[in-house]
Formats: structure tokens, sequence, C-alpha cells
């Protein structure tokens, strides 16, 4: 292809009428609906919104749950400890931690 | 293509940081060509519209992926030039409105373009319209946009070599196609 080409200029030159230019109001519509896309907050976003409270409660309400669980636990081997032991032996009851 | 915009550069930064309002200033900047890329592959104002705002969408969502320093121009009218071709190899699956003739011309001095203008260029959009997907998106963008083939290699993300390859062959289908309109012969 010649550096400058006389056909390709006068092509360009006649296609200029092809040429789109778009009315102002119809930039004005699409820039507000791009807009309004990209201000929006998207899926993952509402998604993490919604999902970080929960999350949270969850989270919450799993820790109480394993606090109270492992603080009755440990009260019940207190108790347990502090009610001591029988033992039966050849027809004798032994009584240990009373 | 480096980005010799300092305003533009500020507002990509901005829009990393998360302002979404400093997008604004790329859309305007950008959406004419954006739009005239996905017309010029589409051939429909409606599917044209939808494609130059996904692209900036699609842009705005992957801004991260963005390298600092490059034009964002070329880079968000590859998305649509994707997209574009991506939907005419699908076009089943969309509404197909053929461009109108009244559509075609939108130059402000429509009423004084003479009739014989207007049928030469539709002789050479039908031309182009008829060429191998890569040519045919070159040639618009070289002939009817008046993009410069570094700005096109940028856009299609093709090397200038290959832009220049597939101009060259464009232009012998249209000369071929267009001979009894300009003649055979280069001379």
């Amino acid at each position: 292809m010649p550096e400058r080409d006389d056909f390709l200029e006068r092509l360009r030159n006649d296609a200029a009428m092809l040429r789109h230019r778009p009315d102002e109001a119809t930039l004005a519509r699409i820039r507000e609906r791009i807009r309004a896309r990209v201000e929006r907050p998207t899926v993952t976003e509402l998604l993490a919104r919604w999902l970080r409270p929960v999350a949270a409660a969850v989270a919450a309400v799993a820790i109480a749950v394993t606090v109270g669980y492992i603080t009755i636990g440990q009260s019940q081997w207190q108790s347990g400890v502090d009610a001591g032991v029988e033992i039966s032996l050849a027809g004798e009851t032994y009584r240990v931690g009373y | 293509m480096a980005n010799d915009d300092p305003q533009e550069a500020r507002a990509i930064a901005r829009v990393r940081n998360g302002d979404a309002d400093a997008y604004d200033y790329l859309v305007v900047r950008h959406l004419p060509r954006v739009l005239a890329v996905a017309r010029g592959v589409v051939r429909n104002a409606h599917d044209a519209e939808d494609l130059a705002q996904e692209a900036f969408v699609r842009a705005f969502e992957n801004i991260g992926r963005f390298r600092p320093g490059e034009a964002f121009g070329p880079w968000v009218c590859r998305i649509a030039l994707n997209a574009a071709l991506d939907v005419m190899k699908h076009r089943t699956r969309f509404r197909h409105v053929e461009i109108a003739p009244d559509d075609r011309a939108t130059r402000s001095d429509d009423a004084a373009v003479p009739a014989m203008s207007g049928e030469i260029a539709a002789r050479i959009d039908a031309a182009i319209g008829e060429l191998p997907d890569m040519q045919r998106v070159v040639a618009r963008l070289y002939l009817v946009e008046e993009v410069a083939q570094e700005e096109i290699a940028a856009i299609t993300g093709i090397s200038e070599g290959t832009v220049r390859s597939h101009l060259s062959l464009a232009r012998k289908k249209l000369r071929e196609k267009l001979a009894d309109l300009y003649g055979h012969d280069d001379a």
C-alpha cells in the first residue's frame, strides 16, 4: 500500500457522510444509563452489605454458644468433683470427697 | 498507546480509588468513538448504544486491570469492539434491525449533500459490509471514522503491520467492488 493512497483518500472523502455523529440527547441518555449502572452497588456489594451483619450475628451466637458450652461443661466437671465418689467393696461402701 | 491527557490520568486514578463520579469525564470524552466503533460492527443504533453502555460499565468494573499510563479510549473501544463482534457471531440471539438509509447519513449538512454522494456512500457502505470481519472493522474505522492506523491497532489489539495488511486486502476488494465508480487502475 503506497504511503499516500489516492484511492483510499477518495474513499475516505466519499465515505465521510457515513460517519455517525450521535446527537447530544443520545449521548446524554447513554451517559445517564452508564452513571446509573456504575453508581449502583453491584450484586457482590449488595450481598456483602446484607451478609456482613448476618455473619456478625451468627459469629456472636456461635461465640456465645461456645463460651456457654465451655462454662457449663466446666461447672459440671467442678460439681462432679465436689460431689465425691462412692465405692462399694466387699459389702462395704466407702465415700470419698463428701 | 500512551495516555497524554493528565486530566484523564487523574480521573482514572480517582475511579480506581472508588470515586464513581470521576468516571463521567471518561464517558463524555470517549463515548462518541465507542459508539462509532460498536455501530460500525453491529450496524444499528440501538444495539450500538447498548454495547457502548456495557463497554463502559465493564471498563468501570475492571478499572483495576487497566494499566496506568495507557490510553483509556482504545481500551474501552476494544471492549466495545469485542462485544460487538461477539454479538455478530450470535446475531440470531439478538434483535436485528438493518440500518435504514435515512439513519445512515447524520451530517449536519445532509440537506446540502447531493443525492449522488449519498448513493456513492451507500455503495461504499455496502462494499465495506461485505468484507471479512477484521478487514471490515479496520476499513470502517480507517475510511469512515478516520481513525489513525496506530489507534486502530490499539483498539483492535493487533499490530500496526497487521492493520496495514488488513487495510491493504480491504483496499484490493473495495477497488474491485467499486470499479465502476473509481476505475480499475491505481494510476
